[in-house]
């Protein structure tokens, strides 16, 4: 706690002396989390360096953007004057949640008519690793994380991610094998069964479905590009110095 | 059988008249064959032995001048500061200490714990399946540095005192590399006087920002800035490190590296890397104590260093008779940035081909017998480095792909066989069966891990 307080005089005058944080109330947070980088290199008293180096940090530190569970941190200061923050900047900016408990979702507060409704689990997961993303927070060792996303079920997976895309590309790959078949049969007179018998076809058949399954967005045909490059980059970079071997032939 | 032996040593004295069974008249097609074949099996020394020079006195030089010494080889091993405390994790594998024969009071903790952070704090612990004599070492630079200087020293080799400036090329295969240094002299804060050495090849062992190599124009690399801090924390706090090593992916603490913190003798090492946003350091650096906070809260900086670190090989690791090993030829693996162990050994295998081919000692070496090192290193290590590339790439690329990583990092199978190719520098082969459920594993913890963060991205829209 005096630790906190020993931190206390030198970010009231950060907080006179940039003029981007006016009046509004999420400027009392932007400034919320400085003050928590700080209490950090004010603990490590010895080093100029360190201490200035979180003060260039403290300038650049980009105002947090709106989230849904920001809104209880910025119910408590919107009370207070922006200058008495001491008590609450500690607690503000860890993740809370009733139903996390000892570092994992307690999945009896889940339970929906009897049988657990994994679709809430895996949405308090999803805005835990938001806030944390935002808001990275320390690790301790009396309040471990030790949650695991196995522990969600395969079908649960399934039904939520895989099974809407899974009939969007179905779709597609029926819309443009439609489509092709039809087109065939008008240039060639080959009928839909007669098509599956030819090789040609089948190859078009293949291109296709391969086609639907990996090219989903645009910018999937140049990763796909980059992908392939990453792969053998590292080998090139290896075997560079043997390019040098037939060149300058010894002796 | 001494017919063949005769023709090389005529080839040496081509002045002098050869009792040759061929007629004068094909006198110019003999001469111009026992030239070549002269050059290609390396005449014999007269009167001395094969000399060396090592250029920087780390791992990668101190292993190299003590095998060469060991060979026979008139050895110098040119330092520019002997107690220099090169910033570095300090991690070296088990197997070094053996090949080595490292005397265990180097070492000054045996980290036999590690724990994996994730960038949503989900921790794992790693190191159950070590069996109790395996153990990560982790060493001072200065002190592992100077016990493989003074073992050198013991053996043979020369140590100078001095910096490196330029090196002069020589006009033919049997001309020296003239090497022009400051020599200190072991004066403190002098001014030092210049001074040049003639050898018959050098070895390049100085380091990321190698003089060496740009003396033979071995081109660049890409490199990452790893940044670190010594913290010395309250005593209590220490307990917790006692034999355990912590890594943080995430976003926050680096873009395509992890922030550490590994305990030393008395205190610990908070750091970060980054290739790719090496401006943005300190940021991470923050992120970093931030997210280790509560575990090194009281503690006071007591060092501020940061150095480069390789991420690929040079494009050209030898010219001449001048070969790069260590972190001046680029072998730090990717994805943990490991170093000393292949730096040290790099030398002994370079040192171990100039032995070879010189006979040791005896004959001139030429390019074709330092290339036999490369040879050597790149079919031994290959497997190494593409395996940690390709690890790298997977589980680097962003947060979803970390948070795979720690998870798949909870399953025994893969400590057992991360620790295997570790600590004993061998791609393990494994269990197939295993293999094939680890592999549906990680593709299942990859596809969780993107399906949380694609509903992230909604919950930001």
């Amino acid at each position: 706690m005096s630790l906190s307080m020993a931190s206390f005089s030198p970010p009231s005058t950060y907080f006179s002396v940039n003029p981007n944080f006016a009046h509004k109330s999420t400027a009392f947070l932007s400034l919320k989390r400085p003050f928590l980088l700080l209490s950090t290199p004010k603990s490590l008293p010895d080093n100029g360096a360190g201490v200035s180096a979180s003060v260039a940090v403290v300038e650049d530190s980009k105002l947090n953007q709106e989230d849904p569970t920001l809104e209880k941190a910025v119910e408590r200061s919107s009370g207070s004057n922006g200058l008495a923050l001491s008590p609450e900047f500690e607690v503000f900016s860890k993740f809370e949640d009733p139903r996390w408990i000892g570092g994992t979702w307690d999945l009896k507060q889940f339970e929906q008519k009897g049988s657990i409704d994994w679709d809430a689990v895996i949405d308090a997961e999803v805005r835990r690793r938001k806030w944390l993303q935002d808001n990275p927070e320390t690790t301790s060792n009396d309040d471990p994380v030790v949650f695991d996303t196995s522990i969600i079920p395969w079908w649960a997976w399934m039904k939520r991610f895989h099974l809407p895309e899974a009939e969007l590309l179905n779709g597609r790959a029926a819309m443009i094998g439609f489509f092709m078949a039809y087109l065939v049969d008008s240039l060639t007179g080959v009928g839909v069964v007669d098509q599956m018998g030819n090789f040609f076809c089948k190859t078009l058949l293949f291109v296709a479905v391969s086609g639907v399954l990996l090219i989903r967005k645009n910018e999937d045909l140049d990763n796909i590009k980059k992908l392939i490059e990453e792969t053998t980059f590292y080998d090139k970079q290896w075997q560079a110095t043997w390019q040098d071997d037939t060149t300058s032939n010894n002796n | 059988m001494s017919s063949i032996a005769f023709k090389p040593f005529t080839g040496l004295r081509r002045s002098s008249a050869v009792p040759c069974p061929n007629p004068t008249a094909t006198l110019t097609k003999p001469v111009v064959k026992f030239h070549v074949s002269a050059a290609k099996r390396s005449p014999k020394l007269s009167n001395r032995n094969l000399r060396v020079a090592i250029i920087g006195g780390g791992p990668a030089g101190g292993s190299a001048a003590e095998t060469l010494a060991k060979g026979g080889i008139e050895t110098f091993l040119i330092e520019r500061k002997l107690d220099n405390c090169k910033p570095c994790g300090g991690a070296i594998p088990l197997c070094m200490v053996g090949e080595f024969d490292l005397p265990l009071d180097i070492i000054d903790r045996r980290v036999t714990k590690m724990k994996m952070i994730s960038p949503s704090n989900i921790a794992v612990d790693i190191g159950q399946t070590l069996k109790p004599h395996e153990y990560i070492g982790m060493v001072r630079r200065e002190v592992l540095d100077a016990h493989l200087r003074d073992r050198a020293k013991e053996n043979g080799a020369n140590v100078i005192n001095g910096l490196f400036l330029k090196m002069d090329m020589p006009k033919s295969w049997d001309e020296p590399y003239v090497l022009h240094y400051t020599e200190y002299d072991g004066k403190v804060g002098a001014t030092g006087s210049k001074s040049t050495l003639e050898v018959d090849a050098v070895i390049g062992a100085d380091g990321a920002n190698s003089r060496v190599a740009k003396a033979i124009n071995a081109g660049d690399y890409e490199y990452a800035i790893a940044f670190q801090e010594r913290i010395k924390i309250p005593d209590d706090k220490m307990v917790y490190y006692e034999n355990l090593a912590e890594m943080y992916v995430g976003d926050d603490v680096s873009p395509d590296f992890y922030g550490w913190v590994f305990p030393k003798c008395d205190h610990v090492a908070v750091g970060t890397g980054t290739v790719t946003h090496k401006s943005d350091i300190k940021k991470f650096q923050l992120a970093t104590r931030n997210r280790a906070k509560d575990k090194i809260l009281g503690g006071k900086i007591i060092r501020v260093e940061a150095h480069p670190i390789p991420e690929h090989p040079r494009p050209r690791r030898l010219s001449g008779r001048v070969a790069l090993v260590g972190d001046a030829a680029g072998y730090v693996t990717k994805c943990s940035g490991e170093g000393i162990y292949f730096a040290a050994k790099s030398g002994r295998m370079c040192a171990e081909a100039i032995i070879e081919g010189s006979q040791n000692g005896k004959k001139m070496v030429d390019e074709g017998d330092l290339r036999k090192y490369l040879e050597k290193w790149d079919k031994t290590y290959w497997p190494t480095y593409k395996v940690l590339d390709v690890l790298q790439k997977v589980f680097y690329r962003s947060n979803p792909a970390r948070e795979a990583f720690v998870e798949m990092c909870a399953d025994e199978y893969v400590q057992k066989m991360t620790f295997d190719s570790y600590l004993y520098k061998t791609v393990a082969p494994g269990n197939p069966l295993d293999d094939l459920k680890l592999a549906v594993n990680t593709i299942g913890s990859l596809v969780r891990a993107n399906a949380l963060r694609k509903e992230m991205e909604r919950l930001n829209v």
